[in-house]
């Protein structure tokens, strides 16, 4: 039988679309290379075990994995960051940093079945390793030039602060499991179950009422509704980092490109401070997404503080018109194909040419 | 900045409705709507559209809907790449364990068969309480499957109870309380806060004053 199809989650891209992309690409490249990056490549296939040791709770079917000669497991990569601190940790171990490093790659995960997602997506990003978080600016800076960069109506960064989740926590002396599904419930804005687990916990006044309007912390008021409503020194000091980090982008030009959202508590395993996403208009899910992660290097054996973010280009194609060069075209009889290959060498220093044998032509002409 | 609604078809459609009507949005269109199947609102700048139910996630998490109205037992089922942001109490009914009267399977040795709509909830269900069942995903009329003895259980939407009773079914267990949620596109969260957020608290003013009316 023939193989006609291809896996699930998978796409062929085609030439109009394949121009939008690279078109991206060179867009957002162009960016990370004002701001220093270098390019990297890692292999697209890396050791099951170097995602496994590193976190706790890997999502083991979302992973391709396969098995390699000797009977290691091995798995496509399901993001940059893990290849890129694996690098720094083994090939730049007497080398102090910081590191500036960016990247256009495929990644894989196994996502919903028959629900129109993508299984490979290219990811175009950074990773600034070695500076902790008073580079959290100039990566905001950097991401928010490249949200500028794409060719989209209307955009908004939205950035958020684990550490403001983790502090309250920590302050309202709740437990890791309970911590956990309180995160994704929150992070989810599933108001009704937040209010649920917020009346079993037996939290006091102030707790309680801070983790009741932590989801609904965005918006144009949301540091100020945050300094209202947190409670601790700590809590207030993260505040007070954000409405700096508010203004320091305000003079930075930015006023208008990004908002706060502290209800915003993926991963925590991961994120150590501050998380940020872009949105765009006409596309469902976050373009571009990244954050901060002190702990992972450690994990990986080179302890650095790091932070990144990477570019979705492949789900920017359903809002972007791609606009086809209109080629020329170099039309021939046949028996002249060395005569117009010559010529077409000519025209080609102004621009592409199309070679088209045609035996009805009775000379070489050029057409638009 | 216009907004698109995904509601639910069937049992939630009226009820829901209703309620949009109560917070003086122009649903006159839905309520008498022929063969269409996008309708407009007749006072602001929303359009709805009829979708079933499994569908109304997927129209949500590619931002086709902004907004979409569907039961919790379809959310516990399905996706999670949306933001749930409001119970709006109706089409209120329960996820519950059944099965032949005496014969509890949560007390029940040995290798236990569950017949169930919807397997990921049984999963979760028995997961929660360390055991290992196996289940039997079964499309429709449900209280049969233990009647014919093709499992010892199972995890179906009650409202009544009815069916079950007259099927000679015990209900053991409560698995988990459902009503019609408010799901929100986590993009259009973010790029049309206000508006997303005028039709939440809308919609809530309506919750609030039948909870206290029910007081």
């Amino acid at each position: 039988m023939k193989q006609m199809q291809i896996p699930s989650g998978m796409r062929d891209l085609f030439p109009q679309e394949c121009a939008v992309k690279s078109d991206l690409e060179r867009r957002i490249s162009s960016v990370f290379d004002s701001y220093g990056y270098q390019k990297i490549e890692t292999p697209l296939i890396e050791f099951y075990a170097t995602y496994q040791n590193t976190f706790t709770y890997l999502k083991e079917e979302s992973m391709y994995k396969f098995v390699d000669e000797s009977g290691q497991i091995l798995a496509l990569r399901t993001d940059m960051t893990l290849p890129i601190a694996r690098l720094c940790a083994s090939k730049y171990g007497n080398v102090s940093g910081p590191f500036r490093f960016s990247y256009c790659a495929n990644i894989y995960k196994i996502r919903q079945i028959f629900a129109g997602k993508r299984n490979e997506v290219t990811d175009c990003g950074i990773e600034l390793i070695g500076l902790d978080k008073k580079s959290d600016l100039e990566v905001l800076s950097c991401a928010l030039d490249v949200m500028k960069a794409l060719p989209a109506e209307n955009f908004t960064l939205e950035i958020g602060n684990s550490d403001f989740f983790k502090l309250a926590v920590r302050e309202a002396g709740i437990g890791s499991e309970d911590a956990a599904v309180l995160a994704d419930l929150i992070d989810r804005k599933a108001m009704t179950d937040v209010m649920e687990k917020l009346d079993s916990l037996s939290l006091d006044k102030d707790a309680y009422r801070f983790f009741r309007r932590l989801p609904l912390l965005n918006g144009k008021n949301a540091l100020k509704d945050a300094a209202e409503c947190c409670f601790g020194e700590s809590l207030m000091k993260e505040t007070e980092r954000f409405l700096e980090l508010e203004k320091d982008l305000n003079d930075l030009g930015y006023g208008g490109c990004f908002a706060f959202d502290l209800g915003k508590v993926p991963h925590l395993d991961y994120y150590t401070g501050i998380i940020f996403e872009g949105f765009v208009q006409g596309i469902g899910t976050a373009v571009l997404s990244g954050g901060r992660y002190d702990d992972l290097l450690g994990r990986v054996g080179r302890d650095m503080p790091a932070i990144g973010f990477g570019v979705k280009t492949d789900y920017l194609l359903d809002a972007v018109q791609a606009e086809m060069p209109s080629g020329r075209r170099l039309v021939y009889p046949s028996s002249r194909l060395k005569e117009a290959l010559l010529y077409a060498r000519k025209l080609r220093q102004d621009g592409p040419v199309e070679l088209v044998p045609d035996d009805s032509a009775e000379r070489m002409e050029v057409r638009e | 900045m216009s907004l698109s609604v995904a509601l639910t078809k069937g049992r939630l459609e009226k009820a829901a409705v209703a309620m949009l009507e109560e917070c003086g949005y122009g649903v006159e269109r839905l309520k008498d709507k022929g063969r269409a199947l996008v309708f407009e609102d007749t006072r602001r700048d929303v359009r709805y559209f009829l979708v079933k139910a499994n569908d109304c996630i997927t129209y949500i998490e590619h931002g086709i809907a902004d907004i979409g109205i569907v039961g919790k037992d379809t959310l516990m089922e399905g996706g999670s790449d949306y933001y749930e942001m409001l119970d709006l109490k109706i089409g209120k009914c329960c996820f519950v364990l059944a099965g032949m009267k005496g014969c509890d399977p949560l007390k029940k040795s040995g290798h236990i068969r569950i017949g169930t709509k919807y397997p990921k909830v049984a999963e979760r269900y028995f997961t929660s309480r360390g055991m290992d069942v196996e289940i039997i995903r079964i499309e429709g009329s449900v209280e049969l499957a233990p009647v014919l003895g093709l499992c010892d259980g199972i995890i179906d939407i009650m409202e009544t109870g009815t069916t079950l009773r007259e099927n000679g079914l015990e209900v053991f267990d409560t698995a988990a309380r459902i009503s019609a949620r408010v799901i929100v596109n986590k993009a259009s969260f973010k790029l049309k806060r206000d508006e997303v957020m005028a039709v939440i608290s809308d919609l809530e003013r309506i919750v609030n004053r039948d909870a206290e009316g029910n007081q």
